[in-house]
């Protein structure tokens, strides 16, 4: 199947604020921090109360959520496959996926947006209510994921780490863990 | 479109000329490093397919002089003939003869050959020692000589691939356009769309024809295999091939390979009997075994038959109930043909000894799983005593299905028609609950049916496969499908039609999930899901088995 690697965030129809700082992100954020050290630029969106993100280069697309066709026996955080743009994408509900309690959706036109997620060897696509916003901070103000979390964590070593961006605690994923191989094998029994 | 032997012609010339370019390269390197013995060798080479190739179509002119060409650099190769001046001329002037009458295969009013030419290859060939080649006349040029390319192009089945996938795309966009256009009801755009459709369709046709192989190019790897399998069971069998002609797809065939010669080894050793056997059973001492293949609607059937022990049927009945299979009171009602079936379960294997051929634990679940992955069918025939046929029924292309779509609690699926039987619509008086599930009487034979809703959205809890009550409707439609010789009744909500699809893979992660084969896109912009139906099956008989054991 004919990939599409360069239409990343290049036909999206939900701006993805590339440029534009969100509305947290102080512009001082980005003075404050020396010219030369390395910026992260992420996606930010929110699952239940917390704000998630996910880094640029991990993510194709953002688009308004198409209709998705239900795919009949498969896990609960798989909602299932949707047409964008002629590829046929799996379309994950994370919070389901990391047992978060879902926050009544504040946007009262039940508009949902996903984002395209592409990771090594799959594309799925990611449900958030909120439009997502983009975010650009220092290499410096991500933590690594506190140790317990990652010990206790076996296989939910998905958190990269957390950032801290004015009073808000961004939890950084690694998307190309989000599916361990035992939901993969999930799938297929 | 063009016959098949016009075909095989065009490919013979255009291989030929590919030969002819190839020697005249070589012998005038060769002129230069007479004492390479690569360069002869290759030639040699070269002369020799070329002859056997012209021979085998009938050009016999052209083996003729190949044949003495060949006699000629084998001289040389083994130091009888100098590579002298003289001879090289000769040479030369036998190869351009080569390429005048490749070119001129279809003109008839091409004349015969130059005979003191002719003469002087002959003379050369029978190494007649005094020189009486007759220089003069050989020395010629031939003005006319056109430069020309083959006709021909050699195409990695990779790049087919990728045009047949893009090919499965522009399908899609297409149904999508006539849709639209057939909703917006603009003159031009319908024009246009329709035009579109038949470029499409063209387009599509020629891709799938270009993928075609005749099934002669994996038949005639047989004879060589059955013989050396064979001796090394001490066997005779006699093996009649037909059906060389019927076309496939080139990745269809690669698929089934392994499994075709899984079942010929396994028909050789465990099938055919040795001959003191056969003859003490009034049977001939050499087995037959044949290899047939034959067009079948939309699909191609292939048969390999046997004429040997056959498979017994109380042996297999004995091993189901002995495999945990079945209990012994559910095997002896079982029809021969649902009996048979379970060979092709994993792990259920009826050889008792390991041989070199055959029996390593790679059973027939394999050969299906193969069958399966291609959207093929596999069954079996058996008579003891008289031999066993296996009957593989194969699509001609992997791109484009005939399927039947239908609705399932407001979601498109697709049955692709190869594993479908056939359509009844019935009431619900006329299903019955037994033994936890439905059955229907279908033109005389009973048939397990489920409702897929009922299969597919209920909770795996509170599913309950053999509650009529759950139905919706009065009427309903039943899709019988069948799988490894068991048919199996799938209620739908609503029946659509039939229709080409292009199935498109699921990517991953989704492409662990094997209760569907793929995805198609409608026209409509709808996704559509493919069923798979040995899946379903599989899924269904798990159901079964998890109800019966609480």
């Amino acid at each position: 199947m004919p990939s599409k690697k360069n239409t990343a965030a290049q036909a999206a129809p939900v701006p993805v604020e590339e440029n534009t700082p969100a509305p947290a992100n102080g512009k001082e954020q980005q003075e404050k921090s020396k010219a030369n050290e390395p910026l992260l630029h992420l996606i930010v969106f929110k699952l239940g109360a917390e704000y998630y993100g996910i880094k640029i280069e991990q993510v194709k697309e953002v688009t308004v959520t198409p209709s998705i066709t239900r795919m009949p026996r498969t896990p609960d955080f798989v909602k299932g496959v949707a047409n964008i743009r002629g590829d046929i994408i799996a379309i994950m509900d994370l919070e389901e996926r990391f047992g978060i309690k879902p926050v009544p959706a504040s946007s009262e036109n039940g508009i949902t947006y996903t984002l395209v997620i592409e990771a090594k060897e799959y594309s799925i696509g990611v449900v958030v209510k909120e439009v997502p916003q983009s975010l650009n901070l220092s290499v410096s103000k991500m933590d690594k994921a506190p140790s317990f979390l990652q010990d206790i964590a076996v296989q939910e070593n998905y958190i990269e780490g957390l950032a801290k961006v004015d009073n808000r605690l961004i939890i950084v994923l690694d998307m190309y863990k989000i599916l361990s191989g035992d939901e993969i094998k999930q799938l297929s029994s | 479109m063009k016959s098949r032997e016009q075909e095989y012609k065009e490919i013979f010339i255009a291989e030929a000329l590919e030969y002819f370019d190839a020697l005249n390269r070589h012998i005038s390197d060769l002129e230069k490093r007479p004492q390479e013995d690569k360069l002869l060798a290759e030639i040699f080479r070269l002369l020799h397919n070329l002859k056997a190739n012209a021979k085998a179509i009938g050009y016999l002119r052209i083996s003729d002089v190949s044949h003495k060409l060949e006699t000629a650099f084998s001289l040389i190769r083994n130091k009888e003939l100098q590579f002298s001046d003289e001879i090289v001329t000769v040479l030369f002037e036998g190869v351009d003869l080569l390429g005048e009458l490749i070119h001129n295969i279809d003109n008839e009013n091409y004349g015969e050959p130059d005979p003191v030419l002719l003469r002087n290859l002959d003379i050369i060939v029978d190494n007649l020692s005094d020189s009486t080649i007759e220089l003069a006349k050989v020395q010629r040029y031939n003005p006319t000589k056109n430069l020309s390319l083959s006709e021909l192009v050699y195409i990695q089945i990779k790049k087919l691939d990728h045009l047949l996938n893009l090919v499965g795309e522009l399908v899609i966009d297409r149904d999508r356009i006539l849709s639209i256009s057939r909703e917006l009801g603009n003159d031009e755009l319908k024009s246009v769309s329709s035009h579109l459709n038949r470029i499409t369709e063209e387009l599509q046709y020629s891709i799938m024809d270009a993928r075609l192989v005749s099934i002669g190019s994996l038949f005639n790897k047989f004879p060589r295999i059955v013989r050396d399998i064979a001796i090394a069971e001490k066997k005779e069998v006699d093996l009649a091939l037909s059906g060389h002609d019927i076309q496939i797809d080139r990745n269809i065939l690669q698929i089934i390979t392994d499994s075709l010669l899984h079942l010929v080894r396994n028909a050789i050793t465990h099938g055919i009997e040795k001959p003191e056997q056969r003859e003490k059973k009034g049977k001939s001492r050499t087995g037959k075994l044949s290899l047939v293949a034959r067009n079948d609607r939309e699909n191609v059937q292939i048969q390999l038959s046997d004429d040997g022990n056959g498979i017994d049927l109380v042996q297999v009945r004995k091993a189901i109930v002995e495999r945990n299979f079945l209990s012994t009171a559910a095997v002896e009602h079982l029809p021969p043909t649902e009996v048979l079936s379970y060979l092709f379960e994993p792990g259920f294997s009826l050889a008792k000894e390991v041989t070199e051929f055959s029996g390593r634990g790679v059973g027939l679940d394999v050969v299906k799983n193969a069958v399966d992955a291609i959207g093929g069918r596999i069954w079996v025939e058996s008579e003891k005593g008289l031999g066993t046929t296996f009957i593989l029924q194969l699509p001609t292309s992997i791109a484009v299905k005939g399927a039947l779509l239908f609705e399932v609690d407001s979601i498109f699926y697709a049955i692709p028609l190869i594993h479908t039987e056939q359509v009844v619509a019935m009431e619900v008086s006329e299903l019955h609950e037994v033994g936890g599930v439905l059955v229907a009487d279908v033109f005389g034979e009973t048939i397990t049916v489920v409702y897929l809703h009922e299969l597919l959205n209920v909770k795996e809890r509170e599913m309950n496969l053999g509650d009529k009550s759950r139905l919706k409707g009065l009427v309903q439609n039943i899709i019988i499908v069948s799988y490894n010789n068991r048919k199996l009744g799938l209620i739908v909500d609503k029946l659509y039609r039939q229709q080409d699809i292009v199935v498109k893979p699921l990517s991953k992660p989704l492409d662990a999930i094997d209760l569907y084969g793929g995805v198609t896109l409608l026209g409509s912009g709808n996704v559509c899901l493919v069923l798979d139906v040995p899946a379903v099956t599989r899924y269904f008989i798990s159901r079964r088995q998890l109800v019966a054991a609480e």
